[in-house]
């Protein structure tokens, strides 16, 4: 029996030894930083409207605030969700999962959430539903737009027609934010609830 | 990656509700085989008397830990995808403290306990009843401890993503201390006979 | 009577059940969940979904359907355990315990030693088969954290526990 038992030992001892030289990868939590790091976290609004439009099957599309806020308006086939729920509710794991809220900033925690909880094909609107609101549903073209602006704004029209939106051109350059199309962050004045103020009154 | 099969697809709801009883089986099987369905056996660890406990744990933990790492390496199963039970550091302490002392009354544990009972033995019967009152107190009593058992949760945490050093040398760490454990265990069961 | 296994043999054992789980169906085992389900569907059916007993239960937040597997589990392992001991002619009706002590006493401290378990468990998350064996191969801080906490319990008051055992 002994010598069995040291075979068995210094097996054991060799395999473990041997997962340490082996495992060069970082832990997952450094993969989420090198992922975050390297833009993979997100997404942008016209991309997820690309997607919503190509009835992307699997796609999922969770709202983060509250339920009355997204009662009011939310983004068209998105479901509710809440913080707690990222971290313990099972969702199908076929099919891009796609995270929003009112900012960045719970869409980025439950990114967190859900990636260490091993979901891969997960994303998040950095600027939150008001990335939505101000690229895709009321895309704004300033008055004295630069060409490529024009192109970009026009394919945005498409766009906020097909969600029944509503395109604003010749807008004062003040109230279009900045890298509009570049996809940097970078938000004017305007908060969301305004927005979304504006929007109930147009009657939507 | 082919597995976990139930999460990419190979085997649905009803394959894995029917693997439950058979894994079950198994576990049971080597338990009572081990020994582990005989309180006085297990309640011999903590007098360092027998340490079969402690030979059957950590020995089952090695090959389950070494297993999964390489299998995960060699692409054929997907740890991400494997459910990793949640921290919540203080009722686990607190809890494994109250479960420590509730395992040194007993002498049996809740699977060694079904063991035990089913081969008759009294008091495995004794210790599934108590374990069942337990619980019972726990439900009655939750509104009062409901902040503390949700207090200090740290999510599905690894040690490895805790300490930030990578999941192979975590493993190497464990498996070297548990074969030196096996070692000083046999060291001290030799000198107490 | 045959004699028991070799430890190492029946850890390897329980090792690779625990490995097949992982791989068949993405967790590994557990105890003390399935008492739990169990605990809270006897007292459902006593006095209804809404006594305090089930209630917490139910809006604990972690009602998943995890745990149903869990019960199925269980009963496997009863059935492992029955099929070993009678293959192995250990089947016996009879109360193990220490030289110490008679048969009451024991009955009384299994018991007592059940009902800390069962809090211990639900307040852990689980027990030595959920928390100490598949979360510690799986390296969850938790659950090494259960079991330093449990086993240096156990040690530290077992000059307490002498007269049950020696």
């Amino acid at each position: 029996m002994n010598r069995i038992h040291c075979v068995l030992g210094l097996t054991a001892a060799a395999l473990g030894l041997g997962a340490a030289a082996a495992d060069f990868r970082p832990a997952a939590n450094m993969i989420v930083v090198a992922q975050t790091e390297s833009e993979h976290d997100h997404i942008t609004a016209i991309e997820l409207a690309e997607r919503i439009i190509a009835r992307e099957t699997g796609l999922q599309i969770l709202d983060l605030r509250s339920l009355a806020e997204f009662e009011q308006f939310h983004i068209p086939s998105a479901s509710h969700a809440t913080l707690d729920e990222m971290a313990h509710r099972p969702f199908p794991r076929d099919g891009q999962i796609v995270l929003y809220s009112e900012d960045g900033t719970h869409s980025a925690q439950a990114w967190k959430l859900m990636r260490l909880r091993g979901y891969r094909n997960i994303s998040f609107l950095r600027e939150g539903i008001y990335e939505w609101i101000s690229r895709v549903h009321e895309p704004r073209l300033a008055a004295d737009a630069t060409a490529a602006e024009r192109d970009d704004f026009k394919r945005a029209t498409e766009f906020s027609r097909f969600f029944g939106g509503v395109p604003l051109s010749d807008v004062p350059r003040s109230e279009v934010p900045l890298g509009y199309w570049t996809g940097s962050a970078n938000k004017t004045s305007v908060p969301v609830k305004q927005a979304v103020e504006k929007i109930r009154r147009r009657g939507c | 990656m082919t597995a976990p099969l139930s999460e990419t697809g190979i085997i649905g709801a009803q394959g894995t509700l029917l693997a439950a009883p058979v894994i079950g089986f198994a576990f049971g099987w080597f338990l009572e085989r081990g020994g582990l369905g005989s309180a006085p056996k297990l309640a011999g660890q903590f007098y360092f008397v027998d340490l079969t406990v402690f030979k059957v744990m950590f020995s089952a933990l090695l090959t389950a830990m070494l297993g999964a790492f390489w299998l995960d390496f060699f692409g054929v199963l997907d740890l991400e995808l494997v459910y990793i039970p949640e921290t919540f550091v203080l009722p686990q302490a607190v809890g494994g403290a109250l479960f420590g002392a509730g395992f040194l009354l007993g002498g049996l544990c809740p699977g060694t306990s079904c063991v035990a009972a089913a081969a008759g033995r009294l008091d495995g019967i004794a210790v599934v009843c108590g374990m069942l009152a337990g619980v019972f107190i726990f439900n009655s009593a939750f509104d009062w401890i409901a902040e503390f058992y949700a207090s200090t949760s740290l999510g599905p945490m690894t040690l490895t993503n805790m300490l930030g050093i990578s999941r192979g040398a975590v493993v190497a760490v464990i498996a070297i201390a548990a074969v030196a454990g096996f070692t000083i265990a046999t060291r001290i069961e030799d000198t107490r006979s | 009577m045959k004699r028991y296994s070799d430890p190492y043999f029946a850890g390897i054992g329980i090792g690779l059940v625990l490995l097949a789980s992982y791989v068949v169906v993405g967790r590994g085992i557990g105890a003390s969940g399935a008492f739990a389900s169990i605990a809270a569907a006897v007292s459902a059916s006593v006095s209804g979904a809404t006594s305090p007993a089930t209630a917490p239960y139910l809006q604990d937040g972690v009602r998943s359907p995890l745990k149903d597997w869990l019960v199925l589990e269980l009963v496997g392992v009863t059935l492992g355990g029955f099929t070993s001991a009678w293959l192995a002619g250990r089947m016996r009706i009879d109360v193990e315990r220490g030289p110490g002590i008679g048969s009451r006493q024991r009955i009384a401290a299994a018991f007592s030693g059940g009902i800390f378990m069962g809090l211990g468990a639900k307040l852990a998350r689980g027990c030595t088969s959920g928390q100490a064996l598949t979360g510690g191969a799986l390296l969850s801080v938790g659950s090494w954290v259960f079991i330093v906490s449990c086993f240096a319990t156990g040690y530290l008051l077992a000059p307490l526990a002498r007269r049950l055992w020696r």
